[in-house]
């Protein structure tokens, strides 16, 4: 008699424990599984990279389409732009005549110092801060964003 | 020896041409290829004009894009380098390859349309209520699975229009609050569209999302049968119930005997009678046979007049003008460039306003129509039933919107989005930066 009752309340804790055990195994396999799809190298180009020496850019702005970047130049003075679009990420096309960026996936369009003008695009293009390397090659870091007017001066 | 050859065939398959009800319900109930079916069928459910088969279209449809699809997976390279020039193989090399890509790019279309129109006649003969809700919400899952499998197979020629397209949805996704960016990530595997984002969509495209699309629809179809069948069968069991017709007691095939009274099912076999119904061997088999030989047709025929093309190789460099997404996406792409609104200083980009909060919405009211319809049961089963007008027209006008949006994307956005009568010529877009 005494026997039986002691028995339900085992059976009780060994089924829950059983149960518990299930679900967290469940759990950790797919959490382990959903983060295999978080990648952790990138086989693509870093976000700090050289673009070239001040006398490779001539007055004005220069477009380097592997990295979707302006490039402005006046005297000493550089800055970068992005070319992607704030809106869903295409890239822009530099309209000189206007002397404005426009996107040609929505119509939006973007003054020369990035600020959204027109359109769907909900944020100025980003700035990216410029820095010397030891050859003497500009390095931008898209990585980085940096106010407006921000100037880099060789 | 034509008796030997006709019973070798009967073991095989199936009692083609039954002599009785009993040949008849054997050959369903024991054939693996058709137990899924009842034995008998209401002449209602069968006939054209109800359904308008719609959903078997639909399925003929898959069908054929899985097996022109597997033999496209024999000669196409999922890498960047090559997809492209694989892509072009097929259309100049591969024999009869451009005749298989333009039919699975045709059947591909239509089955978003076709599957679309299924959704529509289910709304408009109140199909979805009471028990068949579940049908509805797993037809919601098999209906958007669609539009994601026919764009991860948009992606994969990785030509502009795969290259673009691909940008903007995955710009839509980032957009999404606190976790846009990490799901973009994760779909894209890294920054920028590359390798791990053209094999990422590659499985999607042919092995996951289809076999997601396959264990949906086995379990559509299974309900339909524990609904007691298509919805004009509620219609057949109120009217002949009503015409107090007593029930056999001697009847004990419902459910294959294994259950008795009142269960839906039992219901269903219990009023089908000669009168009013056929056997499914070979009736409802000659239908289904009859609709996957017309699509069939229909998809080669398209895939011979209109054979699909390439756009250039992808270029990340250079935006075509104008990079339009594929036309079911259109009415998206049209939301997220004229619904960004700016309170004072602040921008809402209509990424999130147009592609997401109001797809979510409509996600939402599809999920909770079955509860807000009050219409009479009558209504079941019933094309434009008159206690369901204002429902119908809400329904029309939501539906009209979206048709509208597709053909303003389509037809009148040109270079930069800008608006363009259909008649109004494009100007001249300089091609290069
Ligand atoms: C098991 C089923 C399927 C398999 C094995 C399959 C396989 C493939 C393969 C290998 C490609 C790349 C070659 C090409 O682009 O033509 C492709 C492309 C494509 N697939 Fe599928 N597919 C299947 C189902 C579907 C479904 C259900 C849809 C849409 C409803 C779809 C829509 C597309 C589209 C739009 C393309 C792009 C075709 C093109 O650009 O020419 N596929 N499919
Ligand atoms: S991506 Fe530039 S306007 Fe939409």
């Amino acid at each position: 008699m005494s026997e039986k009752e002691d028995k339900v309340p085992r059976r009780f804790f060994l089924e829950v424990f059983g149960k518990v055990a299930v679900v967290v195994a469940l759990f950790a396999e797919a959490f382990g599984a959903l983060k295999a799809f978080i990648p952790q190298v990138l086989y693509e180009p870093p976000s700090k990279f050289k673009i070239g020496k001040p006398d490779d850019f001539p007055e004005g702005i220069t477009f380097l389409p592997e990295h979707k970047l302006y490039i402005f130049r006046s005297g000493r003075g550089f800055h970068v732009v992005s070319a992607i679009c704030t809106h869903l990420k295409c890239v822009t096309d530099w309209n000189s005549s206007q002397r404005e960026f426009y996107c040609s996936c929505h119509g939006s369009v973007f003054s020369e110092n990035g600020a959204n003008a027109e359109g769907p695009a909900p944020r100025p293009l980003s700035w990216h801060p410029l820095s010397f390397a030891p050859d003497g090659n500009f390095v931008v870091d898209t990585g980085k964003k940096v106010e407006r007017y921000y100037k880099f001066t060789i | 020896m034509k008796e030997r050859l006709l019973l070798l065939w009967r073991n095989l398959t199936w009692t083609w041409a039954p002599d009785s009800n009993r040949q008849a319900s054997e050959a369903v109930v024991k054939n693996f290829w058709l137990h899924w079916f009842p034995s008998r069928i209401s002449l209602r459910g069968l006939g054209w004009g109800f359904s308008f088969w719609l959903g078997t279209i639909s399925a003929c449809l898959f069908v054929i894009l899985a097996l022109t699809g597997l033999l496209l997976l024999f000669v196409y390279i999922p890498s960047i380098r090559d997809a492209y020039w694989s892509m072009k193989d097929i259309d100049n090399v591969v024999v009869f390859g451009w005749l298989l890509r333009s039919q699975h790019r045709w059947a591909a279309q239509l089955m978003v349309a076709v599957v679309f129109f299924h959704l529509v006649r289910v709304f408009f003969t109140a199909a979805y209520r009471d028990q068949r809700v579940w049908n509805w919400y797993i037809g919601i899952a098999l209906f958007v699975l669609t539009i994601f499998l026919s764009f991860s197979g948009y992606v994969l020629p990785w030509d502009q229009l795969a290259y673009w397209a691909l940008t903007i949805a995955t710009g839509i996704a980032a957009e999404l609050p606190f976790f846009g960016e990490d799901i973009r990530f994760a779909l894209l595997g890294g920054n920028i569209l590359g390798q791990s984002s053209l094999i990422r969509f590659f499985v999607l495209h042919n092995f996951f999302l289809p076999a997601l699309v396959v264990i949906l629809f086995a379990l559509h179809m299974w309900r339909i049968r524990k609904d007691g069948g298509l919805a004009c069968m509620d219609r057949l069991i109120h009217e002949t119930k009503s015409k107090k017709i007593p029930v056999s007691p001697t009847k004990t095939y419902s459910l294959l005997g294994v259950t008795e009274g009142t269960t839906i099912q039992a219901a269903t076999t219990e009023i089908l009678d000669e009168s009013n119904s056929v056997r499914t061997s070979p009736n409802l088999t000659r239908r289904i046979a009859l609709v996957l030989l017309v699509t069939t047709i229909a998809t080669l025929v398209l895939a011979l007049a209109f054979p699909v093309g390439l756009e250039e190789p992808a270029n990340p460099a250079v935006t075509p003008i104008p990079a339009k997404a594929p036309w079911y996406f259109l009415w998206l792409q049209e939301l997220t460039a004229i619904t960004t609104i700016k309170i004072g200083g602040k921008s809402i980009s209509g990424g999130l306003i147009g592609g997401i909060i109001i797809p979510g919405i409509l996600g939402l009211l599809a999920v909770v129509w079955p509860f807000l319809d009050r219409s009479p049961k009558e209504a079941i089963g019933v094309w434009f039933h008159k206690t369901r007008n204002t429902q119908n027209i809400v329904f029309t006008i939501i539906c009209l919107a979206v048709i509208s949006l597709i053909i303003i994307g389509v037809y009148m956005r040109g270079p930069y989005w800008k608006f363009y009568w259909p008649w109004q010529s494009w100007p001249e877009m300089p091609t290069l930066f």
